[in-house]
């Protein structure tokens, strides 16, 4: 892929990691392997300043496809390169080992505890010795001089209506071209929202093998919802989109694919896989639902997300930046504190869709260099591992 | 330009409100891609996001936008009245006119 300097705009600051990975932040995270472990994460993220807890329900008795689905996310979160360090802790050493290791392939800073045989107290004791140092270590490293070709970053839309189609998200396909064009990786997913317009994505799809393999997961995430004896119409469209204007799944599917700009897709990847640099256009298979789907791109690298919304889905994530945008004009007077770019002036074409493009990717530069997103601000830390079936 | 309203093709059935718009309103209605302009007198009130028929068209009509099929009318409408879920459905798990209830038949892969 080319790895042209950025021609214009300010100079992009980031984390540069041991593996050579850049971040745009620089979190220490205390994760936890289980649902067990969410006390003892908590507990030190409270007592230790700059470190993050990531409590979720799952983690006992997974198996199959799903246990490694969750350990898939937890590592990589652990791995995204937003993150300096990480304090893992599980009930017991050996699945907690198994996600460590993981995140220790990238080179950064890795401790283990486990609660059997020790006791939360005595845990959370050892573990916030060991995020004290990695938290003081993180505030001494410098921003750098990076490129957008050094970064993964993903888009979603959410609670759209059809000023998004229309506008938002035409604004943000010319915005993903232009950094696909610039070296970025870009991940798009929502497998069942493409219904209507599947057929265009599968045509631009790089390779005939792309295009199969992206059939095949587009096809298995339909029969999974049928093999339930039902069908998409009573949850899509939704009833915020369906309040905002859209009357079928097929409208809503090409509306939402206009963000994806016109380049080829050049990777078609299962949930949570892990995305380089300079791999363009990436298709990853994810719900549309926001909080899961931005899970499963930070859990794949991304450490920057765009997200349009016509009715106004407030989704964030506790490690990566979710930048909002909305071309509608009552979201963006009603809801004002949850949208970064505001976009109803192209909406009637008071502005074209190049300045439309100019505005966000300035918010996008801002927000790169460390200025706090909405979703930040708001603590909007929604964190929802993709569960594919019960456990046993 | 001030739009009050915008079609996706020239050639799509509906166009979308860019403003709420009130019944009696004429609106001259471009699209984002250029070619025929439409000249549309509203005969319903028709919120901002929402649709407005630019032809008349008979129940069972595929609609077009974006150029695209998009679902199929439930009920005729006539030019300027207002498309949404009363009388348009999706066409995947078309259950046609009469058969409502019936098991799912799309397969989801065309």
């Amino acid at each position: 892929m080319p790895r042209k300097a950025a021609s214009k705009g300010p100079q992009l600051t980031g984390y540069r990691r041991p593996n050579g990975a850049v971040g745009v932040r620089n979190h220490v995270l205390i994760l936890p392997v289980d649902d067990l472990s969410n006390a003892a994460a908590e507990g030190v993220a409270r007592l230790i300043h700059g470190t993050t807890a990531l409590p979720h329900p799952y983690g006992r008795l997974q198996f199959g496809a799903d246990l490694e689905l969750t350990f898939r996310t937890l590592s990589g979160h652990g791995a995204n390169p937003n993150v300096h360090g990480v304090v893992v802790i599980g009930i017991e050493p050996k699945w907690t080992d198994r996600v460590a290791s993981a995140i220790a392939k990238t080179g950064k800073p890795v401790e283990t505890f486990s609660i059997e045989r020790h006791g939360d107290l005595n845990v959370i004791n050892a573990a916030s010795r060991v995020a004290y140092r990695m938290a003081q270590d993180a505030s001494e490293l410098k921003r750098e001089p990076i490129q957008v070709s050094e970064l993964v970053l993903s888009i979603k839309c959410g609670e759209s209506d059809p000023t998004l189609g229309l506008a938002g998200n035409k604004a943000q396909g010319r915005v993903v071209d232009r950094l696909v064009d610039m070296g970025a990786s870009v991940i798009f997913g929502e497998t069942s929202e493409l219904t209507g317009g599947e057929h265009l994505i599968a045509n631009r799809c790089a390779t005939p093998a792309l295009r199969r393999k992206f059939m095949q997961i587009y096809n298995d995430y339909i029969r999974m919802i049928e093999a339930q004896g039902v069908d998409l119409l009573g949850s899509q469209p939704t009833e915020g989109n369906i309040r905002g204007g859209l009357s079928t799944i097929e409208e809503k599917a090409l509306g939402n694919i206009q963000k994806t700009g016109t380049r080829p897709i050049q990777a078609v990847l299962d949930y949570a896989e892990p995305v380089k640099p300079g791999q363009g256009l990436v298709f990853m298979n994810s719900s549309s639902a926001g909080a899961e789907q931005v899970t499963l791109c930070a859990a794949g690298g991304s450490v920057l997300h765009f997200f349009t919304t016509g009715q106004g889905n407030i989704v964030g994530h506790p490690l990566i930046p979710v930048i909002k945008i909305s071309p509608n004009p009552i979201t963006c007077s009603t809801m004002s504190e949850h949208i970064d770019v505001k976009l109803p002036d192209l909406l009637v074409g008071d502005i074209d869709l190049d300045q439309a493009a100019d505005r966000i990717l300035e918010v996008f530069a801002r927000t790169v260099n460390g200025r706090l997103t909405a979703a930040e601000l708001l603590r909007h830390n929604e964190f929802v591992i993709t569960k594919l079936y019960p456990s046993a | 330009m001030a739009h009050r309203a915008l079609a996706h093709k020239s050639t799509d059935d509906v166009a979308v409100a860019v403003a709420d718009l009130k019944a009696g309103e004429e609106l001259v209605i471009h699209s984002l891609e250029g070619g025929k302009v439409h000249r549309v007198k509203l005969l319903e009130d028709i919120p901002l996001g929402h649709k407005i028929a630019l032809r008349d068209m008979p129940e069972g009509h595929v609609v077009i936008e974006y150029g695209e099929k998009v679902g199929r009318m439930t009920q005729p409408v006539k030019k300027g009245g207002y498309v949404h879920v009363h009388n348009i459905r999706t066409l995947r798990w078309d259950y046609g006119s009469k058969g409502k209830g019936q098991k799912p038949r799309a397969k989801g892969g065309q």
